[in-house]
């Protein structure tokens, strides 16, 4: 036997398994259970990014049927609608813009994001007088740096560039959540469906068309740090709409900085 | 609240202090995020579970242990992540923990099942169950290498690392841990092809 068969002998020995996707969610909801049972430590000054996210979940527990009251079967199409909004099909551009008050000082996030793996983004957010822009393609992550006109770009290789689906990791991170249709609110004249969640964020969605409206979510001092989602849209995926999800598209004039790949995997 | 790893990425690189400063630690955002949101583990989890898996699946042949010792590794990595100074690289704090995970199972007594491919009944199932022996040799020649050696097989081969992210986890050089590692494999194609 050569050295080199040997080596993949033992890549075949500890290699994946037809069966590994169940272990992953399995070991996957036990972290979710054990989670749910600590402590919160959010720091206040932090806006709590994504809607999406949140609605994933409720997502994620519609789709195993996990609604909270006992399954009620108005909640569950409540649920399997909200399911199907935060379901966008490839070939789209998802763009959403969220704003709060974190300790009194404005604060918003701003992101599009493609569905198409490797799901690129471009990310905008301020918090106060701080404003920071980034984005990621799968191949390489950026940033711009607005006061020197400069995106600083690090380029990645092998596995370390392999991006997921967002959706599809919330599903499967909360697999054994629960969520629950707490009712119906009308906030700033909107008509809601109130929507509990099991970490303890609360969503609220449009009843006409099951997008994300508002966001509570808990902090560690007690008190509830709402997000009002001002846009939550798709966009088709066209050339011009790509340029969305690019940093070097939107600052042309900036100057681009690039750091060297990391080595690949198998080194 | 979960944040996928693309978010997360994006969103330490806006938070990141200097950008321009090296990363000594390239899941240093993630693990800052899940110190301050638990549910951003998840996504140091999505990172690491295969890796992990092929660590402990390397040096423990029953699939089923494997799941359980993988399963542990998270656990604890999860429930001790406050503990995590930053010393070093979570990556390699985390190998730690899957090594003495691995070590506790190898002191306790053997317990053998089929691995689940070979105890399925398909037509090729001679052909896997001869798989399934000759997989069950490598690992006992695995097991006789010490557990330093297995260690570094096993971040290899098994969690599949580069050299240098080898020699970060156990302080050395990546031509040091080059060396060592072909050395291992060397000991080990010595003692598999004359036992074949």
């Amino acid at each position: 036997m050569t050295t080199e068969e040997l080596e993949r002998e033992l890549m075949t020995l500890a290699g994946p398994r037809p069966d590994d996707e169940r272990a992953r969610l399995t070991i996957r909801a036990t972290l979710v259970e054990h989670i749910g049972t600590r402590p919160q430590h959010r720091r206040r000054s932090r806006l709590a990014l994504g809607a999406a996210a949140v609605a994933a979940a409720a997502l994620a527990a519609a789709i195993l049927g996990l609604v909270g009251s006992g399954g009620p079967s108005a909640d569950a199409a409540i649920l399997a609608d909200v399911s199907r909004v935060l379901s966008p099909p490839p070939n789209l551009i998802v763009h959403v813009h969220e704003t709060g008050q974190v300790d009194g000082a404005p604060v918003s996030a701003e992101w599009w994001q493609e569905t198409n793996a490797p799901y690129a983004m471009r990310l905008i957010k301020s918090n106060g007088d701080y404003v920071g822009e980034g984005s990621a393609d799968g191949t390489t992550t950026s940033r711009y740096d607005a006061a020197t006109n400069t995106i600083s770009q690090r380029s990645s290789s092998g596995s370390d560039t392999t991006l997921i689906d967002p959706i599809e990791t919330v599903r499967a991170a909360l697999q054994n959540g629960t969520a629950q249709v707490s009712g119906t609110v009308t906030i700033d004249g909107r008509s809601l469906y109130k929507i509990e969640l099991p970490n303890g964020v609360v969503g609220y969605f449009d009843r006409t068309d099951y997008r994300p409206a508002l966001l509570d979510n808990p902090q560690g001092d007690g008190s509830i740090v709402r997000t009002r989602v001002l846009t939550y849209e798709e966009l088709p995926l066209t050339p011009q709409n790509e340029q969305l999800v690019s940093l070097t598209a939107q600052h042309p004039d900036a100057r681009v900085e690039t750091s060297p790949a990391p080595p690949d995997k198998r080194g | 609240m979960v944040e996928d790893d693309l978010l997360m990425e994006v969103r330490a690189l806006l938070e990141a202090p200097a950008l321009r400063a090296p990363t000594a630690d390239p899941d240093a955002a993630l693990v800052a995020a899940a110190r301050d949101e638990p549910q951003a583990f998840l996504a140091l989890y999505d990172r690491y579970f295969d890796r992990v898996l092929g660590y402990v699946r390397l040096r423990i042949r029953d699939d089923f242990i494997c799941e359980d010792v993988a399963s542990t590794v998270f656990t604890t990595a999860l429930a001790q992540l406050g503990r995590f100074r930053g010393d070093g690289t979570f990556a390699g704090w985390l190998f730690q923990i899957a090594r003495n995970a691995v070590r506790d199972v190898q002191r306790r007594p053997a317990a053998t099942h089929l691995p689940r491919d070979a105890a399925s009944f398909e037509p090729d199932v001679e052909e896997r169950f001869l798989a399934f022996e000759r997989a069950a040799h490598l690992h006992t020649q695995i097991r006789l290498l010490t557990p330093r050696q297995q260690h570094l097989l096993g971040l290899r081969y098994g969690a599949g690392l580069a050299f240098d992210e080898i020699g970060a986890i156990v302080g050395t050089t990546p031509g040091t841990a080059r060396v060592r590692v072909h050395r291992i494999l060397e000991d080990l194609r010595r003692r598999y092809s004359d036992d074949d």
